[in-house]
């Protein structure tokens, strides 16, 4: 059982998401490009998503959300539900591809993201609690979406290796490769 | 595997449940959830301490960056402010105290009635839509959620979550936020020549209507506004014309990081057409507020006039700096209605 759990992706994802959360509530508290605090968790699920596909994602979109409801004090399965839905955005691109290249995981981490964090005020909407204006939404959905197609290159390994992934190595053949 | 598979929507569909049942287990208020919180937020603070210290040198290059030439500009503008205020000083001082032997002479409360603990911020909300912070003194420091927190300028924010060694205050921006707050205004022809030595006459009337009453909202949580007008008469000594103290209350609002809090009223009554910018709001106390009178809020910003009956509501700009916090002082306020017998 132990060993079981060890060798999980829980056993990975778990104490990641804690350095994420501290490094999230400390240096990126202060550091605000635009006023926008770079959502760094978020950005990691989105990657995660991205290289370990909609299920994953979402599983693990959720379970750091559960952690950060924990850390931050909103409601608890408020940030679970939009970080789950960042990862399920995220891993949909991997539907139609193996093993996509840097700049396409970046992209879709990007996407997943965005999703991500424009859900957040609706949720809380739909919780009871207040509205955001939608001109401050725009800026903060475009900070956080550059800060994840920046980061992606660094998170998306990070991901791989949360979840024991290992990178494809099924490659085309070159003269398939040479026509595309 | 195709997007909508049967294994994937079950997947889906157990998560969306899943978030469902928390949050209406948590917005009911839970306990084991809020044992679960301070569990996670001790576990967590090794990690937090080590970011801190791993950042500290980048959150320095960031701000020397950032806010050089902002703060350059500021400190030039506050020390013409200081110039300017430092007779003012001196008067509002004298004022103060003797405001304060009055209120013990006459056995009524004041900020200076109560306990407070100082606590220094360590931390802000790192999500993009709360206003909130973290200070570094929890309940082992009698620290209580709903207690306001306050600094020299005036009300910052309540207390929303007590740890034993930090506390998290939501700011007074934050559109969870709300405060009984009323407006003290002037009026007469020259505000200024208010002055010692008046006797007073108040008349007081009630709004029968209140916030949200048409959605069946409870009277309890908006008390009935009240609008009093106090008619200062000067000794015959001193040889000035007649001037009104008008005072409104209302609720004050949070309205987000980007705009002014809000005072709504009920109705739109006489008294409210000569509140005028820059009047001074202060908590209003009261048995069911979990802030004690008389905190300095801010000043009105803007008088928006709404169609019909929905009454007039204000915009104030609020006295502390909420964006360069470092200190705080927790008021260990509770209302009489929330102390145990």
């Amino acid at each position: 059982m132990i060993g079981f759990l060890m060798n999980s992706w829980v056993a990975r994802v778990i104490p990641i998401g804690m350095v994420l959360l501290a490094v999230q509530t400390t240096l990126l508290v202060e550091l605000r490009p635009f006023g926008v605090s770079v959502q760094i968790v978020l950005a990691y699920v989105a990657a995660t998503g991205a290289v370990g596909g909609v299920d994953r994602g979402a599983i693990v979109g959720f379970t750091v959300g559960l952690m950060y409801d924990l850390a931050v004090g909103t409601p608890l399965g408020a940030t679970a539900v939009t970080m789950a839905l960042a990862g399920y955005v995220a891993g949909i691109g991997r539907l139609f591809r193996i093993e996509s290249h840097w700049w396409i995981l970046a992209l879709q981490s990007a996407v997943g993201a965005a999703v991500g964090e424009a859900m957040v005020p609706v949720v809380r909407l739909v919780i009871g609690e207040a509205s955001v204006s939608p001109t401050g939404l725009l800026t903060v959905v475009g900070v956080v979406t550059a800060a994840a197609l920046v980061a992606s290159p660094v998170l998306a390994p990070l991901g791989r290796w949360s979840l024991s992934l290992q990178r494809s190595e099924m490659k085309l053949p070159p003269e398939i490769r040479a026509e595309v | 595997m195709p997007l909508y598979s049967a294994g994937r929507r079950r997947v889906i569909i157990a998560l969306a449940l899943t978030s469902a049942l928390l949050l209406t287990l948590d917005l009911r208020g839970n306990r084991l959830f809020d044992a679960a919180r301070s569990g996670f937020t001790v576990a967590l603070q090794p990690f937090q301490q080590a970011a801190e210290v791993a950042s500290t040198p980048i959150e320095r290059l960031w701000r020397a960056y950032s806010d050089f030439d902002a703060i350059e500009e500021e400190n030039r503008v506050l020390r013409a402010q200081v110039d300017a205020q430092r007779s003012a000083e001196i008067a509002a001082q004298n004022a103060i105290i003797e405001n304060q032997d009055l209120l013990a002479l006459n056995s009524l409360e004041s900020l200076a009635s109560y306990d407070s603990v100082t606590a220094r911020l360590v931390g802000q909300s790192p999500t993009n839509f709360d206003q909130q912070v973290e200070i570094d003194r929890g309940s082992i420091h009698g620290i209580r959620v709903g207690m306001p927190a306050v600094n020299e300028a005036g009300l910052v924010g309540k207390v929303t979550r007590v740890a034993p060694t930090s506390s998290v205050i939501m700011l007074v921006t934050d559109p969870s936020y709300a405060v009984q707050v009323k407006i003290l205004s002037v009026g007469g022809e020259d505000p200024d020549q208010v002055v010692p030595g008046f006797t007073t006459t108040t008349a007081v009337t009630e709004e029968e209507s209140f916030p949200g009453a048409d959605q069946g909202a409870v009277r309890e949580e908006f008390p009935i506004a009240t609008s009093t007008t106090t008619t200062v008469v000067l000794d015959d000594r001193v040889n000035l014309p007649e001037v009104e103290v008008i005072r409104e209350t209302g609720v004050l609002r949070g309205q987000g990081d980007e705009r002014l809090p809000r005072v709504s009223f009920v109705a739109g009554n006489s008294a409210f057409g000569r509140i005028e910018i820059g009047d001074t709001v202060f908590t209003a106390g009261g048995s069911t507020s979990l802030a004690p009178p008389n905190i300095p809020v801010g000043r009105v910003a803007n008088v928006i006039t709404r169609a019909g009956t929905a009454g007039q509501e204000l915009e104030v700009a609020l006295s502390p700096d909420l964006g360069r916090l470092q200190f705080v002082r927790v008021v260990l306020y509770q209302p009489p209605t929330e102390l145990q017998p």
